[in-house]
């Protein structure tokens, strides 16, 4: 890498439909997020938004809209589609060119005005042969989790404890949209989706606005006593049709390996400190670990029988509740980020893991059974 | 500006109403051309960048998964880039900081958009919100038939001198798309011809306006080291300038348009140009309408406010004169709106590495690329030159 790059400040707002319009939203986490080092937005280098259309209300071209909400007003800005750790590569890229000391990053979700979050999916899928056949989201990962379970024997009761672990975990963060302390016959026994996901299995519909301040090395030392280092980023993308793709051996592997050589990570197991993952189905937390390396494939019912995910536990993941309780589709990535970065200062509050965080991984995915995965590392 | 990046490639389509074709082979196409001609292989590609207009547009959301093994890019690192119609140049200014900061050495650029399948008015009236503008900013001609209006009124120019000035630049243009093998609309037209077609929006007419194009386009950005190691014919990014402005179209000055004037002044700082008008050899504007290349002309430099329909008349921006602008007929013979911005950046590419063939402007060392996009909202700029 050839510039540091640093996290310097932080702003979200929470979970449930709010009846606050986007622009008060959008708004209010660009102000605090500047307000918390002491900038305006004249200070302002450059500015990365991530939204999607599809998850926009209804408006297209969503950047237009909320362009000089999130100060990118006369400024070189630019915008990210679907996923917000894009958002977060892009910001870091322009930071590194020499050319800005500073980036904002957004990433804008409304939740509350779009359609149920399938209806959107399903657009993903091509005219002719998958949106025919009802392919969403949801039902592309009903599929993923019936392999998963077959080939290495995890069972729905594994699946089903992160959501118990992460619904619990949603009840020390508050800015979670959907939490609750229940047992895994509760969760089984939620009404069914797609079989085998029962609703609580399912991510909800959530708003999520998030701004995130990046700064070179030099200026970051100057807005804060506690930068948090970007150290390493993956992404990568797996072929389309569903029926062409190993659903159990994803694309998550290689983001991850990109990730790990870029950071000089060895044993992701060991040196991770704490990891936030997107994890819009319950049993996706456990494949996307395996895939991560945090154990090897088809490990990881029993990894979260031993509690090692727990909040308490050696490798904590989801301390916040992750995407089952706050799932903002575009921001969940950039919200996963945040979270790390809050471990790693030490202000995640309530949901402060016990340990201490030198290293933290956020990871995103969006798309068919993960069709495409950005993982993030960063650290102290 | 961070390392220095060159383009050593470009692919089009052959851009019109591409019905023989489906959505992925149409990328297909303009990707398997690119790879054709940098001699690179998908293996080569450190990332991509993908690009189009909104979902509404063919129906289809997130296309970077429908497009992942047309753009061969499954197994790769993904970016993608949204900003309306200026999303084709944003595409290029991704793909530029993406080798600028050192995190890859050869990026794959990828626009496209498929209008025929849809309906590119209706999903252009979506972009303004339901509740103040959307009753009256209603698609792309009305938006930009009150901004030539305003141009012209704030500077008293006669409505004859714009029309004439305006079916000049038209004529220009239909001519030069026969030179430019992808061109969509190839038709001769006369001024008359011009002047006295139907009415779309008044005082834009049916020759002012871009058709509604299938196409894509798909370029290769590259680092230094890699440009050398592979010693072909390479573009150097000279310069990079955005900007953007108030949602509310009635919030900002469109005549003389402060979003255009700053992305620009921007990219001229880095590359040094001080005298646009002398110093580039060609300029690729976006221009969907033919009043509103005009009004671009002042706000690029090229002329002193006001001034664009004498420069037009006098011959100033034709194949011939002193800056030619659009040589390949520009957007107003072709518009597949994701893909335009690139394909403008492509088209500056070809000229000044000499390979635009027909339509190449002599000794072209400098050359300027341009996309608007929003309900007059965004401009950016790319300025490539045949010089590190």
């Amino acid at each position: 890498m050839s510039k540091k790059v640093a996290i310097v400040s932080v702003a979200q707002s929470a979970g449930p439909a709010s009846k606050d319009n986007f622009y008060d939203q959008a708004y209010r986490v660009t102000r605090e997020c500047l307000d918390k080092v002491g900038m305006t937005r004249d200070d302002l280098g450059t500015v990365v938004s991530a939204s999607s259309d599809i998850f926009h209300g209804g408006i297209s071209c969503a950047n237009a809209y909320y362009w000089e909400t999130t100060g990118a007003f006369l400024k070189n800005a630019s915008r990210q589609d679907g996923e917000s750790l894009f958002a977060f590569m892009y910001g870091a890229m322009r930071i590194m060119t020499g050319q800005y000391d500073n980036c904002l990053l957004l990433a804008l979700c409304k939740g509350s005005e779009n359609p149920e979050n399938d209806t959107c999916t399903l657009m993903f899928g091509d005219p002719f042969y998958h949106r025919n056949l009802g392919l969403t989201e949801t039902t592309s990962a009903a599929f993923q989790m019936q392999a998963y379970m077959e080939k290495y024997g995890v069972t729905k009761e594994q699946c089903a404890k992160v959501a118990v672990k992460n619904l619990g975990n949603a009840l020390r963060n508050p800015y979670a949209h959907r939490r609750g302390k229940y047992t895994v016959a509760d969760i089984l026994n939620s009404a069914p989706a797609a079989a085998p996901l029962t609703d609580l299995q399912i991510a909800p519909k959530s708003e999520g606005f998030v701004a995130m301040l990046l700064a070179s090395e030099k200026k970051a030392k100057k807005l804060t006593d506690k930068p948090v280092w970007f150290k390493g980023y993956g992404s990568s993308l797996d072929t389309y049709f569903l029926g062409d793709r190993d659903l159990l051996k994803t694309q998550l592997r290689t983001a991850a390996a990109q990730a790990y050589k870029m950071a000089g990570i060895k044993d992701p197991k060991k040196e991770i400190d704490v990891a936030e993952v997107t994890e819009p189905y319950a049993f996706q937390e456990l494949l996307w670990c395996e895939e991560l390396g945090f154990c090897k494939p088809g490990g990881a019912g029993k990894m979260i029988d031993k509690g090692t995910t727990e909040i308490s536990g050696a490798l904590p993941v989801n301390p916040s509740g992750g995407v089952l309780a706050n799932n903002p589709y575009v921001s969940r990535g950039l919200q996963r980020l945040a979270e790390g970065f809050l471990q790693i200062r030490g202000e995640a509050g309530e949901h402060q893991v016990d340990k201490k965080v030198k290293t933290a991984l956020a990871h995103g995915t969006h798309g068919f059974a993960g069709q495409c995965h950005a993982v993030a590392i960063i650290g102290v | 500006m961070g390392r220095p990046v060159g383009i050593i490639g470009v692919g089009q389509t052959k851009h019109g109403r591409r019905m023989d074709v489906a959505y992925p082979e149409l990328v297909r196409e303009a990707v398997l051309r690119v790879f054709e001609d940098s001699g690179l292989e998908p293996s080569d590609i450190d990332g991509v960048v993908s690009g189009t207009m909104p979902s509404m547009m063919e129906g289809v959301a997130l296309t970077h998964f429908y497009f992942a093994d047309a753009m061969q890019a499954v197994g790769k690192p993904i970016l993608k880039t949204e900003t309306c119609g200026s999303t084709g140049v944003s595409i290029a200014h991704t793909a530029y900081y993406w080798v600028a900061s050192g995190m890859a050495d050869v990026v794959l650029a990828v626009g496209h958009e498929k209008m025929n399948e849809g309906d590119a008015q209706a999903t252009m009236t979506t972009v303004a919100e339901p509740f103040y503008q959307r009753y009256f900013i209603a698609g792309a001609p009305g938006v930009f038939s009150m901004q030539s209006q305003m141009w012209a009124d704030r500077y008293g120019i006669p409505e004859a001198k714009i029309r004439d000035a305006a079916a000049h630049i038209s004529v220009e243009h239909h001519n030069a798309a026969f030179e430019n093998p992808y061109a969509h609309v190839k038709i001769r037209v006369t001024a008359d011809d011009v002047k006295n077609s139907r009415v779309i929006t008044y005082p834009v007419r049916l020759l002012d306006v871009c058709p509604t194009s299938d196409g894509a386009c798909a370029m290769i950005f590259v680092s230094q080291n890699k440009a050398k190691k592979l010693g072909r014919k390479t573009a150097w990014v000279k310069g990079v300038g955005y900007r953007g402005e108030e949602y509310f179209f009635g919030d900002s000055d469109k005549g003389l348009w402060q979003g255009a004037v700053l992305a620009a002044k921007q990219a001229y700082d880095q590359a040094g140009i001080k005298n646009p008008r002398k110093d580039l050899d060609v300029a690729e504007v976006y221009n969907p309408f033919t009043f509103q290349e005009m009004l671009f002309y002042e706000c690029f430099g090229f002329c002193e406010p006001g001034g664009a329909p004498d420069m037009v008349l006098k011959g100033t921006f034709d194949k011939k004169g002193q800056l030619p602008c659009d040589p390949s007929g520009g957007v107003l013979c072709t518009n597949p709106i994701g893909a335009t911005g690139l394909i403008r950046v492509a088209e500056a590419v070809l000229q000044v590495t000499g390979k635009a063939g027909e339509h190449q402007i002599p000794k072209a060392k400098t050359a300027f690329s341009h996309a608007m996009g929003g309900v007059d909202q965004f401009n950016g700029v790319m300025i490539v030159g045949s010089e590190l």
